[in-house]
């Protein structure tokens, strides 16, 4: 079996990466579960991974010649990672569209792929893994713009038919205005609210000691936000070889 | 509302406005951005947005398509863009006409909460602000705009006409791209 996830949110500084690693270890605690950064213009989920000074990325896995993408899957936390690097000559040298058989390659052998996604949608490279994926995970503060971002998300995957899993609610201050916002939300979003996870130093602290939050605070109220959502995440079983051939067939132009 | 004439310190377009408000607190700028919707699918985003800074602290708001000012302008100009964007530094003082005007004003974190959604900018715009400020109006004002912060949130997702439209744009706009980009759907 297995499912493609992409955490996505449009909008920048929502705390995806953060999320991507917490869902990513959260349901690794039932499922084989690989994370891949796949916002390939502005990594950083190397840094939250403590992954900064690997030598084999993404990046060089799609470089026409490259090696193959077991090269670049680093085992971390009960899940097997696969960062991005952060060079900007890389990312011109590398062909994103060739993320389409990576995730094919590694869909054979795992139960749960996570997808961290650019955020923005101006771009074919930017919009790919959400074109890739079964479903999203459409991460919100609860602000207006970055609502208005994950409706935009939304409706793009929806035209790529892709689902919604649920949405997330991420740095929340106020408890109460949150259970007067998310209930609004959802009349929007075809998924659920998977969980709202509470704004704090914490996050920051663990971004800072390059480890996950799960990791680094797991007894948290924010850890257990992120423990909640999975609870509500029902991952989908999928055909290994079905999903494969999917990726594998999807309609990607080959230059961008 | 008249402006005064300014020195252009920025012309271009940009996705998030995020970016001129940092500019002007960074810059600390005593100027205003003109911003006008790229797009105008929404009756409100005929148009053009005014934002007045007074040492990069955003002042006051005021809409000319919807002649609405303070929070409101803020609400027509949320969720509107991409944006032209225009902005002028005025010389100390230059501001102090229409900066008087108290129907116009807005909170000092209000455009960030509301224009970039981003609370870190709206804490530091406040901080900012309460450098000249005596000590503990800011404390109730920050209690005030978070309360209205959600109130707004709120509204606007009680307007299913502008949600609509944003999804019915997005939509466009992905099948656009799906046909310029390759992608089968």
């Amino acid at each position: 079996m297995v499912e493609a996830l992409a955490v996505a949110s449009g909008k920048g500084g929502t705390g995806k990466t953060t999320s991507t690693l917490a869902l990513g270890m959260a349901l690794a605690e039932q499922y084989d579960v690989t994370v891949v950064d796949a916002d390939m213009g502005m990594a950083n989920l190397l840094f939250h991974a403590g992954l900064a000074d690997v030598e084999t990325t993404l990046h060089d896995v799609l470089v026409e010649g490259g090696p193959p993408v077991e090269a670049a899957v680093y085992d971390r936390y009960g899940m097997s990672v696969v960062p991005c690097g952060t060079s900007l000559a890389d990312f011109a040298s590398a062909d994103p569209t060739r993320l389409r058989d990576v995730v094919a390659s590694l869909a054979t052998d795992t139960d749960v792929i996570l997808l961290d996604s650019a955020a923005t949608l101006s771009s074919r490279a930017a919009v790919l893994p959400i074109v890739l994926a079964d479903r999203v995970v459409v991460v919100l503060e609860p602000t207006i713009p970055s609502l208005s971002d994950g409706l935009k998300v939304q409706e793009y995957a929806t035209s790529y038919d892709t689902g919604t899993a649920g949405i997330l609610f991420n740095k929340v201050r106020d408890d109460d205005a949150i259970d007067r916002i998310a209930p609004k939300a959802e009349r929007y979003f075809e998924g659920p609210t998977l969980a709202s996870v509470p704004a704090s130093d914490t996050v920051r602290a663990a971004r800072r000691a390059g480890q996950p939050l799960l990791a680094y605070a797991p007894e948290s109220a924010a850890a257990e936000a992120y423990r909640e959502a999975v609870r509500g995440l029902s991952v989908r079983d999928g055909d290994s070889a079905a999903v494969a051939d999917r990726f594998r067939s999807a309609v990607v132009p080959e230059s961008l | 509302m008249k402006l005064p004439r300014g020195q252009l310190v920025r012309s271009r377009v940009i996705t998030d406005p995020r970016t001129v408000l940092v500019d002007a607190l960074d810059r600390e700028l005593t100027g205003y951005a003109l911003l006008e919707p790229q797009g105008s699918l929404l009756l409100d985003d005929d148009g053009t947005g005014v934002l007045t800074f007074d040492e990069g602290v955003p002042v006051v708001a005021y809409h000319t398509g919807t002649d609405r000012g303070g929070p409101p302008a803020l609400a027509d100009l949320a969720a509107s863009g991409p944006y032209d964007l225009e902005l002028f530094a005025v010389h100390p003082g230059a501001l102090d006409a229409v900066h008087h005007r108290d129907a116009f004003s807005v909170p000092p974190g209000m455009a960030a909460d509301r224009l970039a959604g981003d609370q870190d900018l709206a804490d530091r715009t406040r901080e900012r602000s309460s450098r000249s400020r005596p000590a503990g109006v800011d404390a109730v004002e920050a209690d005030d705009e978070a309360g209205s912060e959600v109130g707004a949130v709120e509204a606007f997702l009680d307007d299913a006409g502008k949600i609509e439209a944003i999804r019915e744009q997005a939509r466009e706009e992905a099948q656009e791209r799906a046909e310029e980009w390759g992608f089968d759907i």
